[in-house]
């Protein structure tokens, strides 16, 4: 028992009913302000650092500002965004950025789902693989890169050196262009994967025991009782996850940038490595912003579609 | 200390009212218990009481004075909740003396290091030492002061709550179902102490419960709630011996009160199966004559003959079931003889009639008997709007 | 059926074993190159366990030759400096969305979620002429100033959810007790907690510290690099001995995991709470 307590009394302001008799004014503006109060360091703080940024991103890309002179760009209407779409090397750094990030996402979102399964049960010594399998999500991106192109290394790499001691082919992982894109996702799949796991993890322990024993009474398999009592548990936090996981590595940056810098032959060029390299080396700041525009458009669209179908789940589960 | 005055109180939110015009007067030193199903909007109002809650219209007054719109400190209350809400980071003393830190509390002590060593100093206050060690002996808590609130068990968890409400001796306590948590046996012991504890600090208490046990044994007065609208109010014996509508006499009562409907001419009862009966001498009545009503009868006040013993003011009765609770036994049966009985409509739920007999009487499911209504104390509902009917002792009866 | 048990469990084993040595190699292969000459890696030999003699040296041959130290403490700098705006900022904004209602709410709330969409590459131009303006170039407040844009929206959603677990009635109770509105966020609210504010503090510090882009374009004067900006310089780059910079970048990697494995489970736990309602 107990009535529904409207938590958010406090701060509401009473539109449909009449103010209370008595009630000081002060009181209430005081309460109706407060909650502005608590989140204006924030709202300004991001309407100055990402407001205003992303603002004058949308204008630099309808100019065709240079680089070494910065305020002298021109107004030219859609022309970047026209040209951009008629460049056949753009249209490749999208279709790197797709297959990158389809590749990273789906690749992470197994390896971290079976990480997490095989660390629900116990075991000896699972507190410590637990620590290790999380140990690449804590090493910064910088440091991973140091260690991987050392693995990666053609002459002296260790990948290399223990495939040819087992005898299969050495391959210039990291200067080929028909192995690069992997090796980075590959990477890049090390670097993520610990995320998705202790996420899977914590919505695999709110799966109540009582489930699993009763679908063990029911005579249920192992694999049955993952697909039939912890996947629905997991699906909502595996559609969170996989928009996390895509949309972030719409934005990756440092892991492809410092170990291939978009290449060889722009065998890894995506979107991001692309609006960095346009405006620093190609000094196109104009046509870089426009770019970058357009991979943010591909990140709302994304996110739309993830809203979209997890409300549509969530209905059918409601069903 | 306050008269607590309930002046046309109303809550709203959006659209939906939680709580309809509550008038109410209640008067100074009482215990007085919100008593009501689930989501009847009695928490509601015990928040409104607090201020914890903005009241939408009306006004509430404690000892004439408007007090819609201050806020809960300034209101001289102390309010205990139904989880507790001790603070988990607080050591059980830091807890009961929280009150204390508080009126004692600067803007400044906001500062990380100044917070810790400020509420350590004040602990450490001989004055503030005292009332808490008062406080404890009074709960016995006395060996548990250094503790945090999860190494306790829920009784005492709840004393601390009551203890933290008592440090500051405000003139009102607001208890909002605080045994709910507790198992039965806890429950009764704690119900005895929070009577015992309004005794000797004779403060106004205002309790909210769902449990009508609770409100009859600690309430001096009650006020019986349902879907916003104050049902009835008054002592417990009013509410038990008078309900004011067929809501509060089946809500009230355990079992609750039986209601037959019957046609009352003048002073005779017919009921459906043919059976008539006459109204004791000097009984009150409702004034208008022949009318259907709903006949208010308590379950002690049926008692059980067997079946061949017929006689003027017994009806014919079947049992559906016996529940045997050692003192006493409480019999569900219908009226009528089993064999009248069409077999579908056998437990509709409104029919059914409870009466509350000696528990070495035992008595098989099934079988038929007779009942005695002892018509003296009977209370008459309308049928229609199961409010009371006003009964009036007839000056001269044939 | 024993059979078919002692399989599975052996299968399973396999496989975390696998996974254990996958995850694990790496940073056990950082460490292992950090303790050998560059003679013993280049020399085409495969150098599997590493030499336990050589672990100090590398380590003072590491911070010899570059300002390594200085780099550090420059991450460090930069590091705190996020952790404690951020923080101020996030927790804030987190009691806002966690106990009000407010015109503007969704807004406020998906502008936070907006960031992580947000290509850095993308801003990094209009914050450098910002900052041009500022005068905030070659300057660690600068990267303070940006890393939080990204790393605060994550504070809020961690502590958001943490402050959404905690009951209602304690705060009802602290006012009823005569707690001022003001001192309830640092009375009863951050004590309660404390233990989603280490995990967003310790988020919000390795956002500072690792931090690659901003401080590659912001920073130029070597003596302010952060050491994510100084170790990037190693790489292409072959007059650092490769046993120092794998030396250096481990110096970089031990805080991330020791701090990291502090606070995983609560890091998680917000992240997912937090972002499931939007």
């Amino acid at each position: 028992m107990k009535e529904r307590v409207d938590v958010t009394d406090v701060g509401t302001p009473t539109r449909t009913t009449p103010r209370a008799l008595g009630t000081t004014p002060r009181g209430q503006r005081g309460r109706r302000l407060a909650p502005y109060l608590f989140i204006a360091a924030a709202a300004v703080y991001l309407l100055l650092l990402t407001g205003a940024p992303l603002l004058d991103g949308l204008w630099l890309s309808l100019t065709d500002t240079q680089l070494l002179n910065p305020t002298e760009g021109a107004f030219i209407g859609i022309h970047n965004y026209s040209s951009l779409f008629a460049d056949a090397e753009f249209a490749h750094a999208l279709v790197v950025t797709i297959v990158y990030s389809t590749a990273t996402v789906l690749g992470s979102l197994t390896v971290g789902t079976v990480a997490a399964v095989a660390m629900n049960g116990a075991f000896r010594g699972r507190v410590l693989a637990r620590a290790i399998l999380t140990f690449p999500w804590a090493v910064p991106s910088v440091a991973a890169v140091l260690i991987f192109s050392w693995i990666y290394n053609k002459d002296s790499g260790v990948l290399n050196q223990a495939l040819s001691s087992v005898g299969l082919a050495q391959h210039g992982w990291l200067v080929d262009p028909t192995w690069s894109l992997f090796a980075v996702t590959l990477a890049s799949v090390w670097k993520v994967f610990p995320f998705v796991m202790l996420v899977v993890l914590a919505a695999l322990q709110a799966v109540p025991e009582e489930l699993y024993e009763a679908a063990r009474v029911d005579g249920a398999d192992a694999f049955n009782r993952f697909r039939t009592v912890a996947l629905p548990f997991l699906l909502p936090t595996l559609r969170v996850t996989a928009l996390l996981m895509t949309i972030w590595s719409f934005r990756r940056f440092e892991i492809i940038w410092l170990l291939t810098q978009g290449g060889p032959v722009g065998s890894t060029n995506s979107l991001v490595i692309s609006v960095y390299r346009e405006a620093f080396v190609n000094s196109e700041l104009g046509r870089s912003a426009a770019m970058g525009v357009v991979g943010l458009v591909l990140s709302t669209i994304v996110t739309v579609i993830f809203f979209y179908v997890d409300r549509g789940a969530a209905r059918k589960e409601a069903l | 200390m306050p008269r607590i005055r309930f002046n046309g109180i109303t809550k709203t939110y959006g659209d939906h009212e939680v709580i309809k015009t509550f008038s109410a007067d209640v008067p100074d030193n009482e215990f007085l218990v919100l008593l009501g199903p689930s989501g009847c909007g009695k928490s509601t109002m015990l928040r409104m009481i607090a201020g914890l809650t903005d009241i939408t219209a009306g006004e509430l007054e404690f000892d004439g004075t408007v007090v819609n719109g201050t806020e809960p400190k300034e209101r001289d209350i102390a309010f205990v909740f139904q989880s507790y809400a001790l603070y988990p980071h607080l050591t059980v003393r830091a807890n009961i003396a929280f009150p204390l830190l508080m009126s004692r509390f600067k803007p400044y002590h906001h500062l990380p290091v100044v917070n810790t060593l400020m509420r350590r100093r004040v602990l450490r206050d001989p004055d503030v030492d005292a009332q808490v060690r008062r406080v404890a002996a009074m709960m016995e808590l006395t060996d548990y002061l250094d503790r945090r609130p999860r190494t306790l068990s829920g009784g005492q968890r709840q004393r601390v709550a009551v203890g933290r409400a008592l440090i500051r001796e405000p003139s009102m306590y607001l208890l909002d179902e605080p045994l709910s948590n507790l198992d039965a046996i806890l429950r009764s012991q704690m119900r005895a102490e929070i009577s015992d504890l309004h005794h000797r600090v004779g403060k106004s208490f205002v309790y909210v419960t769902h449990d009508q046990v609770e409100a009859m044994t600690m309430g001096t007065r009650i006020i019986v709630l349902n879907e916003g609208v104050i049902q009835q109010y008054g002592t417990p014996k009013e509410i038990y011996d008078s309900p004011a509508n067929t809501f509060v006499a089946r809500f009230i009562g355990s079992p609750p009160m039986n209601l037959i409907r019957c046609r009352l001419d003048g002073r005779s009862l017919r009921f459906p199966d043919g059976v008539t009966l006459k109204l004791p001498e000097g009984c009150a009545s409702p004034s208008a004559p022949d009318r259907d009503v709903l006949l208010g009868v308590r379950a002690e006040k049926i008692s059980v003959a067997p079946s061949d013993a017929v006689a003027s003011d017994t009806m014919p009765a079947h049992i559906i079931v016996s529940e045997y609770l050692g003192a006493e036994t409480v019999v569900a049966f219908k009226l009528g003889r089993r064999a009248d009985q069409t077999e579908q409509d056998t437990v509709a739920k409104h029919d059914l009639q409870q009466a509350r007999i000696p528990g070495e009487l035992h008595l098989t499911p099934g079988a038929d008997f007779t009942v005695r209504l002892d018509l003296t104390n009977v209370s008459f509902f309308d049928v229609d709007s199961g409010e009371r009917l006003p009964v009036a002792v007839p000056e001269a009866t044939r | 059926m024993t059979l078919r048990k002692t399989l599975s469990s052996a299968v399973r084993g396999f496989g975390i074993s696998l996974l254990v040595v996958v995850a694990g190699f790496p940073v056990y292969w950082l460490f292992t190159t950090a303790t050998h000459t560059t003679a013993e890696l280049f020399g085409g030999q495969v150098q599997w366990l590493p030499d336990l003699r050589r672990f100090l040296t590398s380590f003072t041959s590491a911070t010899s030759g570059v300002p390594m130290l200085r780099w550090l403490s420059n991450s460090a700098v930069v590091a705190f400096g996020t952790t404690f705006l951020s923080l101020i900022i996030a927790i804030l904004a987190a009691y806002a969305l966690s106990r009000y209602r407010f015109r503007g709410k969704g807004v406020f709330g998906f502008a936070l979620f907006a960031t992580q969409m947000l290509p850095e590459a993308l801003l990094v131009v209009p914050l450098y002429s910002i900052f041009l303006t500022f005068g905030l170039l070659d300057n660690l407040t600068g990267l303070v100033l940006s890393d939080t844009a990204f790393a605060m929206p994550v504070a809020v959603w961690i502590l958001k959810s943490a402050m959404d677990g905690v009951s209602l009635e304690i705060e009802e109770s602290a006012r009823v007790d005569g707690c001022p509105r003001y001192a309830m966020l640092t009375q009863i609210m951050l004590p309660l907690i404390a233990p989603s504010i280490a995990a967003a503090a310790v988020i919000t510090f390795f956002e500072g510290w690792n931090e690659y882009l901003f401080a590659n374009t912001f920073i130029t004067d070597e003596q302010k690099w952060p050491a994510s900006k100084g170790l990037a310089s190693f790489i292409g780059e072959f007059v650092t001995p490769l046993n120092h910079v794998m030396a250096a970048a481990l110096m970089f990697t031990l805080p991330a995991i020791v701090f990291f494995l502090f606070v995983q489970r609560r890091i998680v736990s917000g992240l997912t709470a937090g972002s499931v309602k939007g």
